[in-house]
């Protein structure tokens, strides 16, 4: 049990246990918090990976941007507090069953994965050099053809989020 | 793939347009002019490609056969049609005319990456692209409360429906190694089958059920297509879904052929479903608009069996199921938009008041029930020519001719308004001569389909 199984093991259980507190805490604030102590746990896997820049870009855009994204939608919406409906009893137990049978098909997965040991040599693939090569070379299409995408996003913004000049209630058909 | 810089930066300029341009027509003048101008770009990109082996493209992220360019080549023509069928529409929905054009060049832009693709990420990026542009447009008409419903559902479900997607992508690339579809091929075998491939091949059919509106994920359909606005929802129920059903057929045909036993039945029992759901609700409707909703999801159940016979015929089942099926539904909606009240009432009379617009929803409407001498007859006799070789699911296809007569009743109740009743319909905007003249072109489109399908395989 050297320190990289130790830090291996303490991480993981952060997570689990912290995605568990997503899911199972009834205040959503909680449940933010709890995501980004999850983020920030696999992050820590990333750094053991020896991928520091997917580390950071983990940081920077979940835990950073989007969690504060989430926090701002649950504070405008004001639900903090316990407000979610209660589903049906067939519901709940649809989805404990189909949840279930995921389970168990991941689980078959895992187990039938051919090797069962964990490698710890890490790589230098993860390295921010290594990304920028293969960003630029191998994967150059889909990097600059999803400017086309954020560029709808963005006309998106625009044309829902702009004023128009004249208020115009069309009839509903 | 010069097509898709074309799309790309004819989006960039019709943006710009807006800044430049004040008045309406003028934009759409432009825009019908660089959609002339790309769909000769895809035909150009048709012709110089050599015919007999694919190319790949861009470090094996495209791959483009002759087929897919071809399906490129109809999907650009069919947006001419429908821009210039619909555009006096478009102009109106909201003081950002420019702007959507410029997504429906961007949505152009992902059909392409559809059609061609050779990796999953260019299929998800597709799908993207393909998917917010459609997300914008069907909450364009801002100050209408259905509208901006449609919208946010529709983006909602949508993003879901994305990370099901996603998940089954990372599912299938932990089974494979690989994002390359060729890669599946060799990777993925019957035999020696991870679960962990299955659960992403599961995944993904859920995440296309859901793009293209079948069964068990069809919920949102009838709630967007009837609130977003008319001239937007013709273009997402022919040229939208048809994409999404061409990716996913290359997804399952190209790369999962070899798995067809552990999917087809799945395809078979979503199909049956989508055929019955969509045909039974539509019959209920009151409003031709959400009709057309049901019946896109009727039809999408008629596309299903292209996916379910994994056989050449199917590729040619497909490419003029979704030519035939465009063309008819968007002269249909172009007809509909004429019309100030969207019930079957609205149709009453149509015929004395305007005969060619009333002949011609007649001829889209014979097509859309497969009637012989249209596009859709051919279109659904070809799909299930392509299952027929296949050689089993033969309660299927009975099933599905069933279905076919149920929609007979609720198409041909459109025409029983428009030539039987009498009324006097509301008319919404002038029907002019060029109108009409694009309208009997249309009409002759559908004819020629079903005359000549060889023409578009």
């Amino acid at each position: 049990m050297d320190i990289f199984d130790i830090l291996f093991w303490f991480l993981s259980f952060v997570a689990v246990g912290c995605a568990l507190g997503v899911i199972l805490s009834r205040n959503p604030i909680n449940s933010v918090l709890f995501l980004i102590l999850t983020f920030f746990a696999i992050s820590g896997h990333y750094i053991l990976m020896n991928a520091q820049f997917l580390a950071i870009v983990n940081i920077i855009v979940y835990a950073g941007a989007i969690m504060v994204l989430f926090l701002f939608v649950i504070m405008l919406m004001n639900l903090n507090a316990d407000v979610e409906p209660q589903k049906g009893r067939i519901v709940q137990f649809a989805g404990v069953l189909s949840g279930g049978v995921f389970f168990l098909v991941l689980l078959a997965a895992t187990k039938s994965a051919a090797s069962q040991q964990m490698v710890k040599t890490p790589t230098d693939i993860g390295l921010i050099t290594n990304l920028g090569k293969v960003l630029f070379t191998e994967y150059v299409l889909p990097f600059e053809i999803s400017s086309v995408l954020f560029l709808s996003a963005m006309i998106g913004a625009i044309v829902i989020g702009k004023k128009e000049p004249h208020l115009h209630q069309t009839e509903a058909r | 793939m010069k097509a898709l810089i074309a799309a790309t930066v004819f989006g960039v300029i019709m943006m710009f347009s807006g800044i430049v341009m004040h008045n309406r027509k003028s934009i759409a003048t432009l825009a019908v002019a660089l959609f002339a101008v790309l769909t000769g770009i895809s035909v150009w990109d048709l012709i110089s490609a050599p015919c007999d082996a694919p190319q790949l493209l861009f470090n094996n992220m495209l791959r483009l056969e002759n087929l897919s360019l071809w399906f490129c080549v109809l999907m650009t023509a069919a947006t001419l049609l429908y821009v210039m069928l619909l555009h006096k529409e478009i102009e109106n929905v909201g003081s950002h005319v420019a702007e959507y054009f410029a997504l429906i060049f961007f949505i152009l832009t992902g059909i392409y990456l559809l059609a061609t693709f050779n990796n999953m990420l260019m299929l998800f990026i597709g799908i993207e692209i393909l998917s917010i542009p459609q997300y914008i447009l069907a909450g364009s008409d801002k100050y209408n409360l259905k509208s901006s419903e449609a919208s946010l559902k529709y983006f909602l479900m949508g993003a879901f429906s994305t990370g099901i997607m996603l998940m089954g992508i990372t599912l299938v690339y932990g089974a494979a190694h690989s994002f390359n579809i060729m890669d599946f091929v060799s990777m993925l075998h019957s035999e020696s089958l991870n679960p962990m491939a299955l659960a992403g091949i599961l995944f993904i059919i859920m995440a296309f059920s859901f793009k293209v509106s079948a069964a068990p994920m069809h919920m949102w359909t009838p709630d967007v297509y009837d609130g977003a606005p008319t001239p937007f929802t013709a273009f997402m129920a022919t040229i939208g879904k048809a994409a999404a059903f061409f990716a996913f057929l290359r997804l399952f045909h190209v790369a999962f052929a070899n798995l067809s036993s552990h999917w087809t039945t799945i395809i078979a029992i979503i199909t049956a479903a989508t055929l019955f759901i969509g045909n039974i609700t539509a019959v209920f409707q009151q409003s031709v608009k959400r009709m057309l909703a049901y019946s896109s999801i009727a039809q999408a159940g008629f596309m299903l069996f292209a996916v379910l016979a994994v056989n050449a015929a199917a590729w040619h089942g497909i490419i003029i199921y979704a030519a035939a099926y465009s063309v008819a539904t968007i002269g249909l909606f172009s007809v509909l938009v004429k019309l100030k009240d969207y019930t079957y009432d609205g149709f009453n009379g149509l015929a004395k008041k305007e005969p060619m617009l009333a002949f011609s929803a007649a001829i889209f409407v014979f097509s859309l029930a497969g009637i012989p001498l249209t596009g859709g007859f051919m279109a659904k006799y070809y799909v299930l020519l392509a299952v027929m070789q296949q050689g089993h699911q033969m309660w299927l296809i009975i099933f599905a001719l069933l279905m076919a007569a149920v929609s007979v009743y609720y198409y041909f109740r459109v025409i029983a308004a428009m030539y039987f009743k009498a009324g006097d319909p509301q008319i919404a905007s002038p029907v002019t001569l060029g109108d009409k003249l694009l309208l009997g072109l249309t009409c002759l489109i559908v004819l020629l389909l079903g005359i000549a399908p060889q023409l578009v395989m």
